[in-house]
């Protein structure tokens, strides 16, 4: 980045302050934009690491493309593997805190704590066209506090040949798909992969395939009867030794499935293109299945955001580089969404022109979604997400009273919800 | 050891001067990193600190209460005292078995203590990317389950299995890897240091083998023992780097990991929650903890006095 | 009997040392094999063609900041070691040849922080070095480890067995306090300053905690972090990661060899001096 647009010398920075005063006091029509006096502002964007080849690449032409269109703002992108949400939050509290941030797990905290800028402004007219889902996943107390850059839709994936192989048809109840993982299984080898912990997702999914949720208006609900159920049915894949454990790459990466280790992993519609490259036509998509009759299927539908650091230095010109590219530059946000992983679009006019989601099983994936989908609550933030987790690993391995532990975990995420509201 | 054989004499201003510029940049460094650190902890400790380190929102004692009442803490608690009291003697026993085999080695013995010594040399970070990655990860290419096909085992992942909780295994055997040479060269030292003589007129007495270890050597190692003891204690409580590797994976943290020691809570604590009230709180609890216990231990065995 | 049990002996220390060295040599194979045959249940002994370029991505890969990640731990291992050994043996001195009032009670203060623990106090270190701008900067990585009383007391007790009759000889050749540390009792601490070093240094190149908490920011990353990223990144390339880790483990286990004398000596003296 730095390296195509060398910051200015001190001389020379001093000599534009100049001529920018003097340019200035002409009337000449320049926008000082970022508010450092007259000098370039250097926006500070940060980005978890995208697994799909190309993405850091494409994210550095968006930042270039941006400051040729406004030279008075260049854009710094760093891009950060690992904790992420640990990384940025540590970050945020230090002046080296990004100007502009991504974040998987928007929570309201945030907002209340005035760390994020509202981005009422930045949507404009333009509001109509994002759906309303993803409006609602940013608003706090009526403001916008985020922009949606992408959907993610999460699902099952399975190898038709295998499961063909084996007489199984893909599973629509979790008694099918428990049936199915034990069946694929063997001493060497295991039919389905749900994350190296052996949870992955799938609590939450199985609460929310017996009826349950998570957080319903603040309070926090993943105790309830139904979801106690559901997630002790999980142990049940545990006891029959059917999941994958232990690969060497987690369940958003499809390795263990295109590597042909596991029949069946829970995954996500960005690894669509890694998977057709890697196995062709010979997969399919799933919803997680109901629980039981009375249960509903359901995918997750997740995401990043784009949030303005409230606290930084360049507010306006963050927010600007946030309309410019996530709101108006239609061109990359489809770029964006379908060139490397697949990923939804959240303006509604692109969704409708990402050509590549409208075939075969991206597809269907789609449309599921849009029938089953269901958002994590924008109270679900990594604390609340730690209680409720820890509890269901317990569960899973058999230690302690389900109905307890997640009682436990529902006392300790409220106190955690309430401060966020607070 | 006895006071410095330097003369008292009345004290001239360029000796004040010369104490003063030889140790304050030490005692200025200690006063600013230790003690403001630790006061201005201990009131953060009492204040609500969600996303900030600026005191100002008192509780009292609020912190403490969520603390001691998280499950999560407490486990942690429980699970780095099990992990305690299993490592520190199994290390125990290991360096100072080897240090007898080494001690008794005549040739090529520099090479010996050179090869388990290498292991310190590397980092935890780098140990547990081996273990979790090559050793035992659960593919049956994994050196452990490769191993285990040779005697008719089917591949099992190491960290993931709780039941029986496999991952102790990957834990302890790292740390004995990084660890035993260190405590391995201070026995050796010790060892040394015990005279030849005393071993001939307990061999003129008829003593061998296991009678010798145990009426000679182990009493004579007292004072290493002691401080090896002392010295894997501390390691021990403060175990974090190779839980978080091993257990972290990138976007979903150790929230499910099946240990998490008490720096690991804490870390998440602070710097996932942010709440850094209460990561001043937990921080207060374990020093207490840990200063308790070394106070106990150096009261009885007189280890870490000031003047050695 | 006797050549029996020796024997036995030698067999025993043979098949140990080798196992502590297999973890080397597991690391240097998975260094240069590609990703497939790394995880093929086949064992390779050492892959059939040498894949040296995994090393060469290590360096080309944008999203690691490896080659910034090693120099940023070269220079903060590099500051830490030397300053931090002077910092302790010029307290050390002070506090066991310079006889001032009060210097009992300022010994006592430092031997105190002795008894608190370094790493569990990572928040409320944090929290200064926070407020005072450190965070995601190489000095706030730096300057928390450059105070260690350990090292001070150890130097104290050198300094105290220092025979008077060498300072009584720089006194007459003019020497003053100051001169008489930098010239006489310096110098005499060599083999101390090195062990000491060696230990801090490797210390240094090692620490986790304090860099991960304090370092977020891919610009303060030291091999460590950039290791441990790589590590719990979301895409997981297997022969790069081992590549990581032998850069990282390569140059402690040289300065191990060349300096194994020192590193013995640092420990024993901490392990038994204390």
């Amino acid at each position: 980045m730095s390296a195509h647009h060398p910051e200015p010398s001190r001389r020379a920075f001093l000599g534009g302050s100049l001529l920018f005063v003097a340019g200035a006091a002409v009337g000449c029509s320049t926008d000082p934009t970022g508010g450092s006096a007259g000098g370039r502002t250097t926006l500070d964007v940060w980005f978890h690491a995208y697994g799909e080849a190309g993405t850091q690449q494409a994210a550095t032409r968006y930042a270039e493309s941006f400051t040729k269109a406004n030279p008075d703002i260049a854009v710094k992108v760093t891009w950060v593997p690992g904790d992420y949400t640990g990384k940025l939050n540590a970050t945020l509290l230090t002046s080296a805190a990004p100007d502009v941030f991504e974040i998987g797990d928007f929570n309201v905290g945030l907002a209340r704590r005035g760390q994020i800028a509202a981005l009422d402004d930045v949507y404009g007219s333009d509001k109509a066209d994002f759906g309303a889902g993803d409006l609602d996943y940013v608003t706090v107390d009526g403001k916008l506090y985020g922009i949606k850059t992408l959907d993610d839709v999460m699902m099952l994936y399975y190898r038709k040949s295998v499961l063909a192989k084996a007489g199984i048809t893909p599973p629509t109840t979790f008694d099918g798909l428990a049936a199915a993982a034990k069946a694929l299984s063997s001493k060497a080898a295991k039919g389905l992969f749900v994350g190296n912990d052996g949870l992955g997702d799938s609590a939450l999914l199985a609460v929310r395939s017996n009826g349950g949720d998570l957080v319903t208006d603040g309070r926090v609900a993943f105790a309830s009867p139904q979801a106690v159920e559901a997630v002790a049915g999980l142990r049940r894949l545990h006891d029959d030794q059917s999941l994958l454990l232990g690969f060497t790459t987690d369940w958003w990466d499809p390795s263990a499935f295109t590597q042909g280790v596991v029949p069946m992993q829970w995954c996500g519609l960005w690894a669509m293109p890694a998977v057709t490259a890697a196995l062709g036509e010979d997969f399919g998509v799933l919803p997680w299945p109901a629980f039981k009759a009375g249960g509903s299927p359901v995918l997750r539908v997740g995401g990043w955001t784009s949030c303005v650091n409230a606290k930084g230095k360049h507010v306006d010109a963050a927010k600007k580089f946030v309309r410019w590219l996530w709101v108006e530059q239609t061109a990359l946000q489809k770029d964006w969404s379908e060139s490397y992983g697949f990923h939804i679009p959240p303006r509604t006019s692109v969704a409708a022109g990402a050509d590549k989601l409208t075939r075969g099983a991206a597809k269907e994936s789609v449309e599921l979604a849009a029938k089953y989908g269901r958002n994590n609550p924008n109270t679900w933030d990594s604390a609340v997400a730690a209680a409720f987790n820890a509890a269901a690993a317990k569960i899973v391995a058999g230690q302690g009273d389900p109905a307890r532990l997640l009682a436990d975990a529902a006392a300790q995420a409220q106190a955690d919800v309430d401060k966020q509201r607070a | 050891m006895t006071t410095a054989p330097t003369v008292r004499r009345r004290t001239d201003p360029r000796a004040w001067a010369a104490f003063a510029l030889l140790t304050a940049p030490m005692l200025i460094g200690l006063g600013v990193f230790k003690y403001v650190a630790i006061l201005w902890s201990f009131l953060l400790s009492l204040s609500d600190a969600h996303g900030t380190i600026a005191l100002g929102h008192w509780v009292g004692l609020d912190n403490y209460r969520r603390l001691l009442g998280d499950p999560a803490f407490r486990t942690s608690l429980g699970q780095i005292l099990l992990f305690t009291a299993g490592i520190v003697p199994v290390t125990f026993a290991v360096s100072l078995g080897l240090a007898l085999l080494v001690h008794r080695v005549r040739r090529g013995r520099a090479v010996v203590r050179t090869a388990f010594l290498v292991p310190t040399a590397v980092s935890y970070v780098a140990a547990s990317l081996l273990w979790k990655m090559c050793l035992f990860n659960g593919l049956p290419a994994g050196v452990a389950n490769l191993v285990g096909g040779w005697f008719g085992m089917s591949p099992v992942p190491w960290l993931q299995t709780t039941d029986p909780p496999l991952y102790w295994i990957v834990l302890v055997s790292l740390r004995l890897w990084l660890q035993v040479g260190f405590y391995l060269v201070l026995f050796l030292a010790g060892l040394q240091n015990i005279p030849r003589d005393v071993y001939e007129a307990a061999a003129l007495d008829g003593a061998t083998g296991l009678r010798l270890l145990r009426r000679i050597t182990l009493p004579l190692l007292r004072g290493t023992s002691v401080a090896v003891l002392m010295l894997q204690f501390i390691a021990a409580f403060q175990a974090f780097d190779e839980f978080y590797n091993l257990f972290n994976s990138g976007l979903s943290g150790t929230a499910t990991a099946p240990v998490q020691p008490p720096l690991v809570y804490l870390y998440t604590t602070a710097m996932g929650a942010q709440d850094y009230g209460l990561g001043s709180a937990g921080a207060f609890v374990l020093t207490a903890l840990i200063v308790g216990v070394t106070l106990v231990q150096g009261r009885v065995t007189g280890f870490g006095r000031a003047d050695g | 009997m006797n050549r029996l049990r020796s024997l036995t002996r030698g067999l025993t220390v043979g098949l140990l040392t080798a196992l502590f060295l297999a973890p080397f040599y597991l690391v240097l194979r998975g260094a240069l094999m590609d990703s497939r045959s790394l995880t093929s249940p086949h064992w390779a002994w050492w892959p059939s063609t040498t894949h040296w370029e995994n090393f060469t991505a290590l360096f080309t890969d944008p999203a690691l900041h490896f080659g910034q990640a090693l120099a940023n731990s070269l220079l903060i291992a590099g500051i830490t070691a030397p300053v931090s050994t002077l910092l302790a043996s010029a307290a050390g001195y002070a506090f066991a040849r310079i006889p001032v009032p009060g210097r009992g009670v300022l010994l006592t203060l430092v031997v105190a922080t002795l008894m608190i623990p370094g790493s569990v106090t990572f928040v409320p270190t944090f929290v200064v070095v926070g407020s005072l701008g450190g965070v995601n900067t190489l000095w706030g990585i730096i300057a928390p480890g450059l105070f260690n009383p350990f090292a001070v007391l150890l130097f104290r007790n050198f300094y105290l067995r220092l025979p008077a009759e060498l300072e009584e000889a720089g006194r007459l050749d003019g020497l003053g306090r100051l001169g008489l540390y930098r010239r006489i009792a310096l110098p005499s601490s060599g083999s101390m300053l090195a062990s000491l070093g060696a230990l801090a240094f490797i210390d240094s190149w090692n620490a986790f905690l304090w860099p991960l908490v304090i370092g977020q920011d891919p610009s303060a990353w030291t091999a460590q972090i950039a290791l441990s990223t790589f590590l719990t990144a979301q895409t997981i390339n297997l022969p790069g990661l081992f590549a990581g880790a032998v850069v990282t483990i390569a140059p402690l286990v040289a300065m191990f060899l060349i300096a194994q004398r020192y590193i013995v000596e640092g420990i024993t003296g901490s392990g038994l001096k204390g």
